[in-house]
């Protein structure tokens, strides 16, 4: 009963969004417009054009983003065993957002940025691996440190224009149209993937002895667990950029309502993770068009700001509340 | 997981080490004067500080000796908060930039500049010190005050930091219209365009911070070994621990404040004296820590600036790809060492 009621909210909220983001944008329609727009028969071509060009495609990119940054979370945190481990304090995030940016530099207007960001989020998450043999949390967030160095060295050689440097950096959900949904939404495969792996991710939060001993692979599932976590988080990064947060704050509160258990907090932290995005941008666009700013739906406020702004007193509160010690001990 | 820092059992003769940095220190100074567009010799930079009619006079006087000199104060501020951080939570990675005190600062200046507000030049380290608290006491608030578990911190101050940072992205893209430049003065740290009247911001600023860690080296060292024993050498554990935080938050404001939140000077400095040193006694780290600083941060401005002439690279970019490797190092050998 009470999932099924989360189910109904859960689909009720995603509508709403989807709905108050169509409203959104420097040009008003009305509802009747609106609706005749994604019907397919408008009174006039510009409605279509901005509904179903501009509207429609941002707010479905952001739900993905949001779903995949979530998902990469639930996975990070579990191989980690850190609840407060996210794919932005892995380096991995930064890691796609550098071999993006460098290989526009190299090779502008190329095609292959979703592979550029794949591949440098694997060598980020496999540097990870070969260096965080100590501390996974503080050799994450040292990785990222030089990454992100790196991409402002990148974007100071190009004088890369402001929107880009918004996207690579912080993440920012503006101009987003129809090629970005085309390419972001094969990858939300990611998130049955997770949800497949969701009972050795129960094995492997017991600690690695008795994960082994239900017969989980020592190797082989910690590999699997985190392939699909850099997958996801480089499908959202050549998405939406370098968003914080929310593959971390979606997790804790998924795990709130649904429990530890995967098979649960896998679906409930990709609904949240998207709602937590998009509901973001909502604010980072409305706020975007009441500046006074050359093109507000380019460089306007980016959503890593917006979602910075939530998270960050969230995660304290978070912090504070789980005071138990989490971590196993770590070999 | 207890940070012990094991001695590295060679014994330096403190002396030597600290006529060699200070002599390393002198000489980038005098490479800072003499390098650049057009570039001086020695003799000739020696002139143009004499003769103000010398062509060269201006642009020596008033741009290349205030950036080495800012430089010099701001690393030898951001190393003595690194180490008055390090000691005083007992905790080896702390340092303004993963507690997200220099970020904190950084927003609040951003705020300061982007949105010209009429604060005078010399208010802005006391705005930038509220920023700086603020960051500070959340990611204190967020691990119960107590310095559990480094990892814990760390992550926290990151997630601050990140949270900083796109406030700074959203205050510089929006007031701007999109200024790049300025926005990696706040996000990474640079001493581009800085002149005298910064230097006099900052100086103040950094003398009473270094004065009050040389005032509480001795407690300070007290609890590097750790609360229980702090207390039964009389040291008051909770106010030492608040004044020796206050003022490292005081220096990485002030510093923050003009240059931006430059990283890894702070965090560093301390690792390598200790190693030069031989030895992790709080005292004797502080009496090297500020020029080893002030080595580091002129040395990559040094770079900085000439790597890609005329382009400038901010500082924060040369300080973070060279000072984390140096970290990861440093970390790696005092733990062979235990």
């Amino acid at each position: 009963m009470r999932s099924l009621l989360l189910a109904v909210g859960a689909a009720l909220a995603v509508a709403a969004l989807v709905a108050a983001h169509l409203f959104v944008g420097r040009s008003a329609l009305a509802p009747g417009d609106v609706a005749a727009a994604l019907l397919g028969h408008a009174r006039e071509p510009a409605h279509e054009i901005i509904v179903l060009r501009f509207r429609l495609p941002r707010v479905l990119v952001g739900l993905a983003a949001g779903a995949l940054l979530a998902t990469s979370g639930v996975l990070v945190q579990a191989v980690v065993r850190n609840p407060l481990a996210e794919p932005a304090t892995t380096g991995v995030g930064s890691g796609a957002a550098l071999a993006v940016v460098v290989s526009l530099l190299v090779a502008p207007g190329h095609p292959y940025v979703a592979l550029a960001a794949l591949l440098g989020a694997l060598a980020a998450g496999g540097l990870l691996f070969l260096l965080g043999r100590r501390s996974l949390a503080l050799t994450g967030i040292l990785l990222g440190a030089v990454l992100g160095a790196l991409t402002s060295f990148a974007l100071v050689l190009d004088s890369a224009p402001m929107g880009t440097v918004l996207r690579w950096l912080v993440g920012s959900l503006n101009a987003r149209t129809t090629g970005d949904w085309d390419a972001v939404a094969p990858w939300l495969v990611t998130v049955p993937l997770a949800w497949l792996l969701a009972s050795r991710m129960n094995a492997w939060a017991l600690g690695e002895t008795t994960a082994v001993g239900l017969g989980v692979r020592r190797l082989l599932t910690p590999a699997a667990i985190l392939g699909v976590a850099v997958l996801a988080a480089a499908a959202a990064v050549t998405a939406a950029g370098a968003v914080a947060f929310v593959g971390l704050v979606a997790p804790h509160v998924a795990r709130m309502l649904v429990g530890a258990d995967h098979r649960r907090l896998v679906p409930a932290a990709a609904v949240l993770g998207a709602l937590l995005l998009s509901a973001a941008d909502l604010v980072a666009f409305a706020v975007s068009l009441e500046l006074p700013g050359a093109r507000p739906d380019v460089a306007g406020v980016p959503v890593g700001a917006v979602t910075a702004l939530i998270g960050a007193p969230l995660l304290v509160h978070l912090v504070r509340r789980s005071a138990r010690p989490t971590l196993q001990e770590r070999g | 997981m207890v940070l012990t820092r094991g001695a590295t059992g060679r014994t330096t003769a403190p002396v030597a080490v600290h006529l060699l940095a200070t002599a390393v220190l002198v000489a980038l100074v005098v490479a800072a004067l003499c390098l650049g567009e057009p570039r001086l010799s020695p003799a000739a930079v020696v002139d143009a500080l004499r003769d103000p009619a010398h062509p060269q006079h201006v642009a020596v006087t008033e741009a290349r000796l205030p950036r080495a000199v800012l430089g010099a104060l701001a690393g030898l501020g951001l190393a003595v908060a690194g180490l008055l951080m390090q000691d005083a939570l007992h905790n080896q990675v702390a340092g303004p930039e993963l507690l997200g005190v220099s970020s904190g600062a950084a927003v609040v200046t951003a705020a300061v500049v982007v949105l010209a507000l009429p604060v005078p030049l010399a208010a802005l380290p006391y705005l930038a010190l509220v920023g700086a608290l603020v960051a500070g006491v959340l990611v204190l608030l967020a691990i119960g005050g107590s310095t559990r578990d480094p990892d814990q911190v760390v992550l926290v101050g990151a997630a601050v930091s990140a949270a900083c940072a796109g406030l700074v992205v959203a205050i510089v893209g929006l007031g701007t219209e999109g200024n790049v430049v300025v926005l990696f003065r706040y996000l990474l740290g640079s001493l581009a365009a800085r002149g005298w009247d910064h230097v006099a911001v900052v100086l103040p600023w950094v003398a009473v911070g270094v004065a009050v860690a040389v005032l509480l080296r001795r407690r300070v060292a007290a609890l590097a070994l750790g609360d229980v024993a702090a207390t039964g050498l009389g040291v008051p554990v909770v106010r030492t621990r608040l004044t020796a935080l206050a003022a490292a938050a005081a220096l990485a404001a002030a510093v923050a404040s003009v240059c931006g939140p430059v990283a890894y000077v702070a965090l560093l400095a301390p690792h390598v004296v200790r190693r030069l040193l031989g030895s992790t006694s709080t005292a004797r780290v502080l009496a090297l820590s500020g020029v080893v600083g002030a080595v580091l941060l002129v040395a990559a401005d040094l770079v900085s600036r000439l790597a890609l002439y005329p382009v400038e690279v901010p500082v924060g970019v040369a300080t973070t790809l060279v000072g984390v490797p140096a970290l990861v190092w440093t970390l790696a050998r005092s733990r062979d060492a235990r």
